[in-house]
């Protein structure tokens, strides 16, 4: 009687510690930052932001009708500026064609933002803009950047690139939405969290 | 001191505890409260493990002054989390949600806390239990029976640490490279082999299993889940050569197939050629393309026949050149 007890006892512990440890191995065996958007399927956070150089920005809602392209950058991501000429040259090959691309600076000065522009260049297609106090990034999910989102003309989010993209990628994923597909989420590389990653 | 007067003064004490904790909290500014902690249950999702109240980031700081304003705006701490929750996913959360498949983790303490307290219950009524010798006497039976208990607490607890440290310093993503080194391919899934290339994005080596992984994509016409596997191996300054050839005839077969790009076809079967102008597959696709594509149909055949010439062809791909061959030469319709 007592051995049966005890063994049944120890038994249970055992049970125990596997089911946790089943549940602790799903957990931890997946990046956050990798985890589906939950804004895919969803309306997109609204905004209305300031230009860069403090020029009157736009608000989402104007862009109603068109694939919106949203990128989150900043001068101090290395991923960012090799996508850079990529993102002009395909913002000025899709603007006859209703999609327009946002830039979102994030967390760094407007100031910095702008002085890396003059540098690397910019398309004349492609509104720039300030996120004062992250509120968009925030909205969005920005868990670091490059991060794209892709918002079709209902104003809903179809896709999201995490990571560096390029003219073939963009192009692919505005020529899905345009033909009524929704992309999701596609990882094409690393992303940075903060200037000192 | 009598037994009463020290169950007197303890009972005070606890009157004392209680009058100082409730006016220590009912002094303290509750919106400022609420704020942190609201903020101290929320992940900085630019840290590593740490809350937004708790980490010194920039967006960490962003993020309470978003959690302030909705605290001073009247919403409700639910609805701040839910909002937080609706961009981030349940990831946001530094306390793993009270429900699904994590809701073993909040019940797994108290699950040990009433074993313990079974066993020492049913411990204390079997004086001597578990024990092939004769009962001991009563008292020292008790003493050594909570220490068991006790000791039967902490090991499950110690268990319970032990195994949430060693799986989160595994290598993540239910196995490495390496752990699927020699492993049949054909026999992993497709969503673990995508987990293994994402948790290990920046080993080289990791790139004959994600070419594997979008192989099976291509094969069965993805083109959208291969596109990006394809992408990285051609971009890898580290990959192979044979990595990325195959990468680049890939990426430019499925311009030109998904997308009608003859000319990014082309020169992304280039860049292939640049790296090894005798790449049988470059060859072979790159005259497809501008056949199919650009009509350009005598090139295609003379590069078809000189790809015939090599003795090292094997005979699938020797029957389907010399198929091609016939059907442009009959000015049949691209394949």
């Amino acid at each position: 009687m007592t051995g049966r007890v005890l063994r049944w006892t120890g038994l249970g512990v055992v049970a125990a510690t596997v089911v946790l440890a089943v549940v602790l191995a799903s957990r931890f065996g997946s990046d956050p930052g990798l985890v589906d958007s939950p804004l895919l399927g969803q309306p997109a956070p609204a905004f209305d932001l300031p230009g860069l150089d403090g020029t009157e920005g736009v608000a989402l809602s104007q862009l109603r009708g068109d694939v919106v392209v949203v990128n989150f950058f900043a001068s101090w991501c290395p991923e960012c500026r090799e996508e850079h000429d990529d993102l002009v040259a395909t913002s000025e090959s899709f603007a006859d064609r209703d999609v327009t691309f946002v830039q979102i600076g994030y967390q760094e000065d407007a100031a910095e933002s702008l002085a890396y522009l003059d540098e690397a260049g910019r398309s004349a297609a492609t509104i720039y803009l300030a996120d004062p106090g992250s509120r968009t990034a925030i909205a969005y999910g920005v868990f670091g950047i490059p991060e794209t989102f892709f918002i079709d003309p209902q104003g809903e989010v179809v896709g999201k690139i995490i990571g560096e993209a390029n003219a073939l990628i963009l192009g692919a994923t505005i020529d899905a939405i345009i033909a009524g597909e929704r992309p999701g989420q596609q990882i094409t590389g690393d992303t940075q969290q903060a200037p000192d990653t | 001191m009598s037994e009463r007067v020290r169950n007197g003064a303890f009972v005070a004490a606890m009157a004392v505890m209680a009058v100082a904790l409730t006016l220590l909290v009912s002094t303290r500014p509750a919106d400022v409260d609420r704020v942190e902690e609201i903020g101290s249950r929320i992940k900085c999702p630019v840290c590593q493990g740490e809350s937004i109240a708790n980490s010194p980031s920039p967006m960490a700081e962003d993020m309470m002054d978003l959690v302030s304003d909705r605290v001073a705006a009247g919403v409700s701490d639910q609805d701040i989390v839910d909002e937080l929750l609706g961009s981030y996913t349940g990831a946001v959360l530094l306390d793993p949600p009270a429900s699904g498949t994590t809701l073993v983790l909040w019940l797994a303490p108290m699950a040990a806390l009433v074993l313990g307290v079974a066993v020492i219950l049913w411990w204390q009524r079997h004086p001597g239990a578990g024990s092939e010798q004769a009962p001991l006497p009563v008292e020292r039976s008790r003493t050594r029976l909570v220490i068991g208990g006790v000791i039967l607490l902490f090991a499950f607890a110690g268990i319970v640490v032990v195994a949430s440290n060693s799986l989160q310093d595994r290598p993540t993503a239910a196995a490495g490279a390496a752990a699927l080194d020699g492993q049949d391919l054909s026999e992993v899934s497709n969503e673990t082999m995508e987990a293994v290339v994402a948790a290990n994005a920046d080993d080289p080596q990791v790139n004959g299993m994600r070419l594997a992984l979008a192989e099976r994509y291509f094969d069965t016409g993805d083109y959208r889940s291969a596109f990006p596997h394809y992408l990285v191996v051609a971009e890898d300054p580290d990959a192979t050569t044979a990595e990325a050839i195959t990468a680049l005839v890939r990426l430019g077969w499925m311009a030109f197939d998904g997308n009608g790009e003859v000319e990014t076809a082309t020169r992304l079967i280039d860049e292939a050629l640049a790296i090894d102008p005798r790449s049988t597959v470059a060859l072979y696709v790159r005259a497809r393309v501008r056949w199919c594509g650009a009509g350009e149909v005598d090139e295609a055949i003379a590069t078809f026949e000189s790809l015939l010439a090599d003795p090292g062809l094997d005979r699938e791909t020797k029957t389907r050149i010399e198929s091609d061959i016939e059907l442009a030469r009959d000015g049949g319709e691209c394949p």
